[in-house]
């Protein structure tokens, strides 16, 4: 039987545990992906208990040497088994980052005994939990037909949370604000689902209160309205303490440099000059909500 | 005293009573034909407006229910696509509505166009040139004929302009009418670049008020190839002209070289030095430097003010004017220079 070898200075299993909820769930709130690595030694049986132990020890020193200062590196409760995890990092990122390393442990001669193969997870959403996620890559890693300084992937978390975003349509214009309902309700925004409102005027959008929700909210409006014009709605919205959620996109038939400022310092996203092609409407509001995910 | 017999002021009152009554079911015979003609054009307007949509934008065929047949779907279709003109930019969209305007709408405002009533004819005017119906060019040459205000000639510039930029020009020339300034800036805006840049042959027979729009809208464009155009202009004998000319550089904000504004440093004109103070905003401090330190020291306040203004909008612009309160020994130029820097540091 082999005996377990645990590095020291290395967090553990149990420890980390109880901060995998945590930044499970702020990957949901904050919208940014986390990739978890777990490696495990290829070669683990062989050479003595001196050996082994010079090896884990050169894996753990290695590996510590190699993450950034927001990567939560630790040992599992076997010895064998090595986990990252990589904040705000998709498995793209994490991919190249394994790719480095293997070349640089297979190079050197210093390294010469580690031979290693890893498994990443991408977490995209909160339906996982860390027992799952162990017993999974363990799963992986335990397949003697996996080569040695392969790569293994679960896909099973990396499919992100389909989130609804309130869109407000604020246009005087009735034949303008259909046109402007309809192609928002045909806009296919991955993971994200619109909920589309129109008014014709500022103060029917504030009265509706539809904006006081938590969700995400996309405001497309323009600058002159009855009742309350779209800049004194700029406004108001950006002095709400939880002002961030606003998506704010201006229409306006002002091409000048001086309305354009005024806009955007008083806190638009966007600022569209009317007359303007819907496509390119269409392709903003994607772009937009495409940066909201890494 | 006069006398007036009964029967007599019984028959006035008779016959204002009937003319009062007249009167009253005139009126509400016309409020409801009013009434019946805004239903008529918001039932087509709510039945139709996804039909137009999905014709004009998801490219689905056209159908012969979009065809108006009577004034009240005129007045419809004419909603729907000033609306879409105002607010999309799609020159699909754009020509499907041309096509269709020269097609189906072409005899309602040939109609329009021989009416008794201004009004009428001058909205049939302006329809012509928002929808682009071409086909009513000769009517409206013939139109031009007939004894018309000068609005509709206006109008009518407007709708050669669009269609027949030769015959514009050739109308504006000859033309007896004067127009003002901005009313040439709106139809000289219309034009295509590659006509509007004729506008600058012949630059002085033209009248003072096309001087003056023709380069106002120059600025207004952008547009690159008017900056050659318009320093040639900076040698004009008339000063008036000089300053709209760096105004209108100004505007576009692309200065290739600084020697053709040099001279305008020493100008006799507060106004033109002001200008040539903001036109060095474009270019890199260290080229203007010395003739900016030239202008925050001249006799007109805006002009220092503006000078001051420019180099610090630059990033070493106020280590630059703090150099000169050092050195300098003109107490306005200092005063002005020091409060261009306070008002900056409080910005930040």
């Amino acid at each position: 039987m082999n005996k377990l070898i645990i590095a020291e200075d290395l967090m553990q299993e149990h420890e980390v545990k109880g901060y995998f909820e945590i930044l499970r769930e702020s990957v949901i709130r904050s919208r940014l992906t986390m990739t978890a690595v777990f490696f495990k030694l290829a070669n683990s049986s062989q050479g003595t208990d001196i050996e082994r132990h010079h090896v884990n020890h050169q894996i753990s020193a290695f590996l510590k040497s190699k993450i950034r200062k927001t990567d939560l590196l630790f040992q599992l409760a076997d010895g064998v088994h090595w986990g990252i995890f990589f904040l705000q990092s998709s498995e793209v990122e994490v991919k190249a980052f394994l790719k480095r390393i293997f070349a640089i442990l297979k190079q050197e001669r210093e390294f010469r005994q580690i031979a290693l193969k890893a498994s990443i997870t991408e977490i995209r959403n909160n339906s996982v939990n860390f027992e799952t996620l162990l017993e999974k890559n363990k799963q992986k890693l335990a397949n003697s037909e996996q080569p040695t300084w392969s790569i293994e992937q679960i896909t099973d978390y990396s499919e992100q949370p389909t989130e609804q975003v309130k869109v407000s349509i604020i246009e005087q214009n009735a034949i303008f604000r259909k046109v402007l309902e309809t192609t928002l309700n045909h806009l296919d925004i991955p993971h994200f689902t619109l909920d589309v409102a129109t008014y014709e005027d500022g103060y029917s959008f504030l009265q509706s209160d539809s904006y006081k929700t938590g969700h995400m909210h996309l405001v497309v409006m323009n600058d002159i309205l009855p009742r309350k014009n779209g800049l004194e709605i700029l406004h108001i919205l950006r002095e709400m303490p939880n002002e961030k959620k606003f998506i704010i996109y201006m229409m306006s038939e002002r091409n000048s440099e001086g309305a354009t400022l005024n806009a955007y310092e008083g806190g638009v996203d966007e600022y569209i000059v009317k007359p303007f092609n819907l496509r390119l409407l269409e392709a903003k509001i994607k772009r937009t909500f495409a940066r909201f995910w890494l | 005293m006069i006398k007036l017999s009964l029967s007599f002021l019984l028959t006035v009152i008779v016959v204002l009573l009937v003319v009062l009554f007249i009167f009253t079911i005139y009126l509400l015979f016309q409020r409801q034909r009013e009434i019946r003609f805004a239903e008529m054009r918001d039932t087509f307007l709510q039945n139709y407006s996804q039909h137009w949509y999905n014709y004009l934008i998801n490219d689905e065929i056209f159908s012969i229910v979009l065809v108006p047949r009577q004034r009240a779907q005129v007045a419809a279709v004419e909603i729907i696509f000033s609306s879409y003109l105002k607010n999309i930019m799609n020159d699909k969209v754009e020509h499907k509505i041309k096509e269709f305007s020269n097609l189906y709408l072409k005899q309602f405002y040939e109609k329009d166009l021989a009416s008794k009533r201004w009004s009428i004819r001058m909205n049939a005017l302006y329809r012509i040139a928002d929808l682009q119906i071409e086909d009513l060019l000769d009517t409206c040459q013939q139109f031009e004929k007939t004894k018309i205000s000068e609005e509709e000639y206006f109008q009518l510039l407007k709708i050669y302009s669009l269609f027949q930029p030769e015959l514009f020009i050739g109308k504006i020339k000859e033309s007896s009418v004067h127009y003002s300034e901005s009313e040439y800036r709106r139809l000289f805006v219309l034009l295509e670049d590659d006509v509007f840049i004729r506008l600058f042959e012949d630059f002085d027979s033209w009248t003072k008020n096309i001087q003056f729009a023709v380069i106002d809208t120059a600025a207004v464009k952008r547009n690159m190839q008017y900056i050659d155009k318009l320093k040639q202009l900076l040698i004009h004998e008339i000063p008036e002209i000089n300053i709209r000319a760096l105004k209108g550089l100004y505007e576009i904000g692309v200065i290739d070289e600084i020697d053709p504004y040099v001279p305008f440093v020493t100008s006799d004109m507060w106004e033109v030095r002001l200008m040539v103070a903001k036109i060095f905003k474009h270019v890199p401090l260290n080229y203007t430097y010395a003739y900016l330190e030239q202008l925050l020291q001249d006799e007109n306040w805006w002009v220092r003010s503006q000078a001051a203004k420019t180099i610090a909008e630059n990033k070493e612009g106020i280590a630059k004017l703090q150099q000169f309160m050092e050195s300098s020994n003109d107490q306005y130029a200092i005063e002005m220079a020091q409060e261009t820097v306070v008002r900056k540091q409080g910005n930040k």
